[in-house]
C-alpha cells in the first residue's frame, strides 16, 4: 500500500485547516490531514497524516495510519501504524503492521479470521490483564 | 572499543528493585522481595507450559516455540508463539508468523506483516499517558462484553 496518498483523481482529501464531522464514505482513497469526528465506511483505502486527529469508527479495505487516531478501527485487508502514530481504540484486521514507535492502547484482533469472528458477534477475548508498566 | 563493564544494573521483573549484577550471572537474589531472578537470555523453541516465565534478560520465542506463561522480559522477539500476559521493558518484537495471544504491556511494540495479536493492547511510549487520560485498562474497551 502507497504510504502517502498523493492528491490525484479519486483522492479524497480533508487538508489541514479543514474540520469534518459527519459520516462519510467513499470508494478510491482518502487521505484526512486535518480533524475527522464521526464515522468512515469505506472498501478503499484510508490514509491519516501526520498532523491527523480523527476520533471515528472506521471500516475500510486498508489503512496507513501516521496522526492520531480514537475509536474503533475495522480494515478488510490491512492497517499499518507508522512509528508517529497514536491509537486509542479497538483494532480488527487480518494483517496489521506496527512500525517501533506507535502507540496503541486497546484491543486488538489480527488473525486471517478476525472479520470473520467479527462478523459472527465474537468479542474480543482478553484472557488476563498484564501487570501495568512502571516508569 | 571500549570494553564492556563486567557488571549491568537491572531491575527485578516481579517488584522493579534495581541492583547491580555481574554480566555473567545466570540468576540472583531480589533484595528487596527475596525471591530468585533469572538474569540470562532465553531461547525457547519447543512447547513449554509454565505459571511463569520471568526474566531480567531477553527473551526470544524460535519458529517452533510454544510459550504458555505469564511472560515478563526486558526484551522480547517472538517468531513461535505464545498464550499468556506479556509485560517488557522494552522492545517487543512479532516477527512474519508470530502468534501472540493474550494481553501485551510493553514501552515498544513492533509488528511484521503476518503475525497474529489477539487481546489487549498499552504499547508505544505514549501508552501510559493514554491508560492515564482514561483511568482504565484496555480490556474495558468499547469492543469488549461483559464476562
Amino acid at each position: 500500500m502507497a504510504d502517502n496518498l498523493s492528491a490525484g483523481p479519486g483522492v479524497t482529501v480533508i487538508g489541514a485547516d479543514c474540520s469534518f464531522k459527519g459520516e462519510a464514505t467513499f470508494e478510491g482513497s482518502m487521505k484526512v490531514e486535518g480533524k475527522f469526528e464521526g464515522k468512515i465506511q469505506s472498501k478503499g483505502k484510508l490514509s491519516v497524516g501526520k498532523a491527523a486527529q480523527v476520533s471515528a469508527d472506521v471500516t475500510a479495505g486498508q489503512v496507513h495510519l501516521e496522526g492520531s487516531f480514537k475509536g474503533n478501527l475495522s480494515a478488510m485487508e490491512r492497517i499499518e501504524l507508522a512509528a508517529s502514530a497514536h491509537v486509542h481504540g479497538d483494532i480488527r484486521a487480518p494483517k496489521l503492521v506496527v512500525a517501533e514507535g506507535a502507540t496503541f492502547v486497546g484491543n486488538c484482533h489480527v488473525s486471517p479470521d478476525a472479520l470473520k469472528a467479527g462478523a459472527q458477534g465474537s468479542e474480543f477475548v482478553v484472557p488476563m490483564a498484564a501487570t501495568p508498566i512502571k516508569k | 572499543m571500549a570494553q564492556e563493564s563486567a557488571r549491568h544494573r537491572i531491575l527485578c521483573p516481579r517488584c522493579d528493585a534495581p541492583q547491580e549484577v555481574s554480566r555473567q550471572a545466570k540468576s540472583v537474589l531480589c533484595p528487596s522481595c527475596h525471591r530468585n531472578i533469572a538474569t540470562a537470555d532465553l531461547e525457547i523453541d519447543e512447547y513449554c507450559a509454565r505459571i511463569e516465565v520471568f526474566t531480567a534478560g531477553r527473551l526470544r520465542v524460535g519458529k517452533k516455540g510454544t510459550l504458555i506463561a505469564e511472560v515478563r522480559a526486558e526484551e522480547i522477539q517472538v517468531k513461535g508463539e505464545i498464550k499468556g500476559p506479556v509485560r517488557s521493558r522494552g522492545l517487543v518484537a512479532l516477527e512474519k508468523g508470530a502468534r501472540l495471544f493474550g494481553s501485551l504491556a510493553c514501552p515498544r511494540l513492533r509488528v511484521a506483516e503476518g503475525a497474529q495479536l489477539v487481546g489487549s493492547v498499552a504499547a508505544g511510549p505514549g501508552a501510559a499517558e493514554l491508560l492515564a487520560g482514561t483511568g482504565a485498562p484496555p480490556e474495558a474497551g468499547p469492543g469488549r462484553a461483559a464476562g
